[in-house]
């Protein structure tokens, strides 16, 4: 197997490409790490706040060590990517742009965006990539109890009767929609150039069946029907924003995510 | 349904109880225990449904031999 151990040894093309995915995984972390945040309060029952407070340090964890590698490797700063960058330039999925409205919708954004990039990763557990291959063991085994947390809602959720049932079956619908955009069309040059290089395993059409078949599974389990099936388009598509179109996270919720606004007490 | 939790610190401990979580079913009790009882670095944890547990004393009373 081919091993490549640094940032400077990729191709231009491929080098190019695992930075965007990189950093869209990372914005998308980012954005979860908030969103589990912010949901530290305010869920039906005291102990998923507490794990929701768990899931955002793992979250925030793991921005880190991308933002780590993506310095180390790929000319990146940190810093740019966490406070100065245009809302517009950030990739993460859409379904997290906006404040998460019940717990429904944070048990989607769990199950199915959080779950989207467990897939990812697992897709770079034999990455040919070294410094990524080396941490994903460590993200993907914290990433165990996240998916516990969205199928064990999913269930219990299902199980409440009509309007908490149908509330969850439209998040989830709006989550996977969003995330379909995110993966990107079948057969994106830059998705199958990681692919073909041994950066990843499986490419993004693989990953998103792979995640509808997951959802459909526990979804008959649990007598919900699900629709499923893509309609997403892509045109204009950008595989830097992993998104079509001019949607971008809300300005109040990257003010709250960042430090800028307490930029006279950093320690430097 | 209350859930009790034990864990060990390393493989030459027994399993202790080190908690209890109100969970809905086995999953969550998991994601429960696993982000309630993080102060150590367990190498084993798990969880028992209360209602598994088979008393063997009665509760607050001491076991008489005989009995």
């Amino acid at each position: 197997m081919v091993e490549i151990a640094s940032g400077e040894s990729l191709n231009a093309a491929c080098r190019a490409a695992l930075k965007n995915l990189l950093s869209a995984i990372a914005d998308t972390k980012l954005l979860l790490g908030y969103h589990y945040g912010e949901w530290t309060f305010g869920t039906p029952v005291l102990e998923a706040s507490i794990a929701n407070c768990s899931l955002s340090q793992t979250e925030l964890g793991h921005v880190r060590l991308l933002h780590g590698i993506l310095k180390s490797h790929f000319d990146e700063d940190p810093e740019r990517l966490l406070e100065s960058r245009p809302p517009r330039e950030m990739a993460g999925v859409e379904f997290l742009d906006r404040e998460l409205p019940d717990w429904a919708a944070v048990v989607a954004a769990t199950l199915v965006v959080d779950g989207a990039l467990t897939l990812a990763l697992h897709s770079m557990r034999e990455s040919a990539f070294l410094p990524v291959r080396n941490v994903v063991d460590k993200m993907l085994e914290e990433e165990r109890y996240h998916a516990h947390h969205g199928r064990g809602w999913f269930r219990a959720l299902a199980g409440r009767g009509e309007a908490p049932r149908s509330t969850l079956k439209e998040r989830v619908e709006a989550a996977l929609r969003s995330v379909e955009i995110w993966w990107g069309p079948e057969g994106e040059p830059e998705d199958a150039l990681l692919v073909s290089e041994g950066i990843k395993s499986r490419s993004n059409s693989e990953l998103a069946s792979q995640l509808r078949r997951d959802l459909a599974e526990l979804a008959a389990a649990c007598g919900v029907e699900l629709e499923l099936e893509g309609t997403a388009q892509f045109d204009g598509w950008d595989p830097r924003t992993r998104r079509r179109g001019d949607s971008s996270v809300n300005e109040e919720i990257l003010y709250h995510m960042r430090g800028s606004k307490n930029q006279i007490f950093k320690l430097t | 349904m209350i859930y009790e939790v034990f864990a060990r610190k390393d493989h030459h401990q027994e399993l202790k109880h080190v908690g209890s979580v109100d969970a809905a079913d086995d999953e969550l009790a998991k994601v429960y225990a696993w982000a309630l009882y993080d102060e150590e670095s367990w190498v084993e944890m798990c969880v028992v449904p209360r209602s598994a547990i088979i008393p063997v004393t009665e509760h607050g009373r001491v076991p008489v031999w005989g009995n």
